[in-house]
């Protein structure tokens, strides 16, 4: 989930926790559902984490939001956590694939 | 993960961790005091969250109700959102910790029943061990306090031929031992006894020491003022002491010219050279003034004194015990041929200091101890049994607060709070009442138990107390608070709640049993310890202490030097004493029967060729005024009493024997009018046995009567004297007057150690008494517990089974056959918890034998009757939710469903 959230990040700048929440839902095609509630307490690990900050803002249709951003620290860890998921993603699949040939 | 990326990347990587993990404990801590805000900003947050949504469903064209709805379900539960974030946003078990807390109390302030039982079942069990652990931890375990304790040693005589394996010590050897001995540092001698003190102005009968100048030194105390004695005012016999710290405090006001003061013992003036430390003592704690031994090696020592001293040694360092006591036991071996008349068969036995002090209450106070830990053991099962009861009654609770979002830990959390709250409060109950209970064991302790070493409250009994309590509290919480926690969400909200036995049912029985097994130990120990103590209430002491009695009277032999002053002074004062009103008789005897003390000497029996070496007879010797046997109630079996014209010193020698002496040294020969002489004096003439007195179970009640001889005072010319009277009405309301016949006499002169003879005699086996009161308190205690936890599984399981009694009495029960079927559904764990405590009872009951008198360890009647008194509890506490339970309308009962 932090690394969702961290790359929605990255990728849109600044927003809204409901906003987080609808883009992960959007890029995952509607395939992973979640409850919305649930990337509450992420958010706020991450801002303790110092990953990211939050300012409040006003929204597109003028409605009172909380905002969130990428900090440095933000990047470095998206970064390095990109990194170590492709390198194991990538033993993962090496080994599915060793399987199937067996 | 490939092992170049850990390679490369493991500094900076192991750095970010740490300090990632050290800015969320920071925002954590900042947490804590932003507690409202924070609280305000999630709820703002998820607000305009949910708006967002409902905003962008109804611009995708569902109805405003419909679009609420659905971003509500999308969001999750938003209360478990809400407490997901504060668990993140904070140090949230400071806070929780507080809330479950004040929780907890509620609830118990709640239910005062429960928590009244909880606190006193761990207040009781924790009270009593803290008490108990205190006085174990003092006798045995605490170093005594003087350094190197562990090298101090006693070094006794002993002679397998008497039984005896602590023997005083006989000076001459003494001397050969301190020259001839390899592996002490040093030998020192001392002996107790009680000196007149005056300073001028008042004086005061008080506890001496006189010790040999290697005592202080060896036992290593430092003087807080002046210093100890030298060895040359030891050799001379110097008019010097050494006082306590409490004699100069409140003789001397504490003031530092206290050195070179002079002091008055025994009427002769001594100057004070040394203060010792405050918490100095040794051998006896009551002791205020220590004076020098003056004893020098001589050639004559065996032939002028018998066996008197006491010894304390210290190994030399690397020397064990055991070496110690093979080196000895091989001088022992060369003094016997050397003087074979005095040393044949006696042997040397080195003893470690502390066994000397505390040897003989180890068996009390180990049994004790192994009471205690039963008791708390019941009480920690009571706790238990209390808390499941508490928590499975509450199992709908749970499963509401559960469904509401509360994490299971968070339950268990809360559950251990309270079980933890309780256990403390019972800690701290139990710490008051066992600072109280240490005073009190104290106060009633056989005097052998305190006399010799201290008995203080400690912090680490202290700490000991607290963490006994939060373990019992934890432990015994953790099984209940798991089992309720489990609650099934579901199940639990749907069964009405008074229909599931679940698990907590069966463990709980299994608790009842242990608490009733414990009971059945506890009980069969205080009932073997209380037939002692009627066995030994019930031997014939051989003299009637009622209406007696005692009083020590000591005359200074400076004022007293001609025996005919001391034989006149005593003779006065007895004959004074019998004119008084409500005074029957009175006379004086040198050492009271059971008081632990007597001369002890050879006896010759005229006619008789010398006995053989080690085979000599031995009597015990008392000197006694006109009328003795008489007052104090010792049966005149032969012969005549000593009377007035017998207490003349020109007077030809005469004794009177007892019935011991008789038949085990003239067996079937007549004893009136045979010569006997005993050994107490350079002439030791022969005299004329005139009488013979019964015997008296002198040394303890369980042990046999020694043979005895009976001096006239004149002959025997005691200054110490314990005058009796035998009094018409309670003896303690002739103190005064007697006092005032001595104070007559002799106004400088105090009496001392004024009391009833009944107490003198129960002072033998206070021992077992102590025991005995104890244990019967500890298992009271236990079946008052075991009780309260039958009744408590009884009781719910009836409140439980409301409907099914509701309905078999509906179709036609009797209450006989409910209340039945009710005590039958306890009586299972009570069976089964007696049959354990009986097989745990034979098991140790070994152990307590040195305890016993008259009963063996496994005593039938004890062992039938404990477990018996326990089922009759039983059944009683199992009878009353039966008989709520035979009165169960079935209509009401049905109704409730």
């Amino acid at each position: 989930m932090a690394l969702m959230i961290l790359k929605t990040l990255e990728a849109m700048g600044s927003l809204h926790g409901y906003g987080i929440a609808r883009r992960i839902e959007q890029i995952s095609g509607n395939r992973l559902s979640l409850n919305y509630g649930s990337i509450y307490p992420a958010l706020l690990r991450l801002e303790q984490e110092r990953a990211i900050v939050s300012e409040w803002g006003v929204s597109e249709n003028n409605r009172k939001a909380k905002y969130y951003r990428l900090t440095a620290v933000g990047r470095r860890q998206l970064k390095q956590e990109t990194e170590q998921w492709a390198e194991a993603s990538a033993i993962v699949a090496r080994f599915l694939t060793v399987k199937e040939s067996l | 993960m490939g092992g170049s990326v850990g390679n490369c990347g493991a500094l900076p990587y192991s750095k970010g961790i740490v300090m990632k993990a050290f800015w969320a404990f920071w925002a954590r801590v900042t947490g804590l005091f932003r507690k409202n805000r924070r609280e305000q900003e999630i709820a703002a947050e998820f607000e305009s969250h949910l708006q967002m949504h409902i905003d962008d469903n109804i611009r995708a064209g569902m109805t405003p109700e419909e679009a609420r709805r659905e971003a509500l379900v999308k969001f999750g539960g938003m209360e478990a959102a809400k407490e997901s974030v504060r668990e993140t946003s904070r140090l949230i078990w400071v806070e929780t910790t507080w809330q479950d807390l004040r929780y907890a109390l509620r609830g118990l302030r709640l239910n005062p029943g429960f928590a009244t039982t909880a606190i006193l079942s761990i207040a009781l069990g924790i009270g009593a061990s803290a008490a108990i652990y205190t006085v174990g931890d003092n006798l045995l375990l605490r170093p005594l306090p003087y350094p190197g304790a562990s090298e101090l040693a006693m070094v006794w005589e002993s002679n397998p031929h008497t039984i005896t394996t602590h023997n005083v010590v006989s000076p001459g050897n003494y001397f050969d031992w301190k020259a001839q001995n390899g592996v002490f540092e040093n030998i020192g001698g001392f002996f107790d006894l009680q000196v007149l003190l005056g300073d001028g102005k008042r004086s005061q009968e008080m506890d001496a020491q006189v010790v040999s100048s290697e005592v202080l030194p060896l036992l290593r105390v430092q003087p807080v003022r002046g210093r100890v004695f030298t060895q040359e005012e030891d050799a001379k016999d110097a008019h010097v002491a050494v006082i306590s710290y409490r004699l100069w405090q409140n003789w001397f006001g504490g003031y530092d010219d206290v050195i070179g003061r002079q002091l008055q013992v025994n009427l002769r003036p001594f100057t004070v050279i040394g203060v010792l430390p405050p918490d100095f003592y040794f051998h006896t704690r009551s002791i205020d003034v220590w004076l020098t031994l003056g004893l020098n090696p001589g050639p004559d020592l065996r032939k002028t004194q018998g066996r008197w001293l006491l010894s304390i040694a210290r190994l030399k360092p690397g020397i064990s015990f055991k070496r110690a006591q093979t080196d000895m036991t091989g001088i022992a071996r060369r003094l016997e041929i050397a003087y074979p008349d005095f040393d044949t068969g006696w042997g040397i036995n080195v003893e470690p200091l502390r066994d000397s002090l505390v040897g003989q209450v180890r068996p009390s106070l180990l049994a004790l101890l192994g009471a205690v830990t039963l008791l708390l053991g019941v009480a920690c099962a009571n706790v238990a049994n209390l808390l499941l009861a508490r928590y499975t009654s509450r199992r709908r609770e749970m499963s509401v607060r559960g469904a509401l979002g509360a994490a299971r830990f968070r339950l268990l959390r809360q559950l251990l709070t309270e079980s933890l709250a309780l256990g403390l409060v019972g800690g701290a109950l139990g710490i008051i009442l066992a600072w109280l209970a240490v005073s009190g064991l104290v106060a009633l302790a056989p005097r052998e138990l305190t006399r010799s070493v201290q008995v203080t409250f400690d912090t680490r009994i202290l700490v000991l107390a607290i963490v006994l309590s939060a373990l019992t509290s934890v432990v015994f919480g953790l099984a209940p608070a798991l089992i309720a926690s489990r609650a099934n969400i579901i199940r639990a909200l749907h069964e009405e709640s008074h229909q599931g036995t679940g698990g907590g049912h069966r463990l709980r029985a299994w608790l009842v049993a242990g608490e009733v097994a414990c009971s059945v130990v506890l009980l069969a120990g205080a009932g073997l310890l209380f037939r002692t103590l009627v066995g030994l209430q019930a031997v014939d002491p051989g003299l009637n202490p009622k209406n007696v009695l005692t009083f020590h009277v000591t005359l200074p032999s400076v004022k007293y030097r001609e025996p005919q002053n001391r034989v006149d002074f005593f003779a006065r004062a007895t004959e004074q004493m019998s004119q008084l009103p409500g005074v029957k008789s009175a006379s004086a005897v040198s050492y009271l029967p059971f008081n632990g003390l007597a001369a002890g000497t050879g006896v010759e029996i005229a006619g008789r060729a010398p006995a053989k070496p080690g085979e000599k007879l031995v009597a015990s010797i008392r000197t006694v005024q006109p009328g003795y046997f008489r007052t104090i109630g010792i049966p005149l079996k032969r012969g005549r009493d000593f009377t007035a014209a017998d207490n003349v010193i020109a007077s030809p020698y005469r004794f009177i024997v007892n019935e011991a002496f008789a038949q085990k040294y003239l067996a079937g020969e007549e004893p009136l009018g045979k010569q006997i002489s005993a050994h107490m004096d350079d002439k030791d003439p022969f005299g004329e046995i005139i009488g013979v007195v019964g015997d008296v179970k002198e040394g303890a009640l369980d042990q046999e009567p020694k043979p005895t001889v009976y001096y006239i005072h004149s002959h025997l010319v005691y200054s110490q004297m314990v005058f009796v009277l035998r009094t018409e009405e309670a003896p303690l309301s002739l103190a005064d007057s007697a006092r005032k016949v001595i104070a007559d006499l002799d106004h400088e002169l105090p009496t001392s150690d004024i009391r009833p003879m009944t107490e003198v005699v129960r002072l033998t086996y206070s021992r077992q008494e102590f025991s005995a009161v104890l244990l019967a308190g500890f298992s009271l205690a236990a079946l008052v517990l075991a009780a309260i936890g039958i009744y408590g599984v009884l009781a719910y399981s009836v409140t439980q089974r409301r409907r099914e009694i509701g309905v078999r009495v509906a179709l036609g029960a009797e209450p006989g056959t409910i209340i039945r079927m009710v005590v039958a559904s306890g009586a299972g764990m009570v069976i089964i918890g007696s049959l354990a405590g009986l097989a745990a009872a034979l098991a140790v009951s070994g152990l307590m034998k040195s305890l016993l008198f008259g009963v063996g360890p496994r005593d039938p009647v004890t062992f039938i009757a404990a477990p018996a008194a326990l089922v009759v509890v039983a059944l009683c506490a199992a009878y009353v939710p039966a008989r709520r339970a035979a009165g169960v309308s079935p209509m009401e009962a049905l109704r409730t469903e």
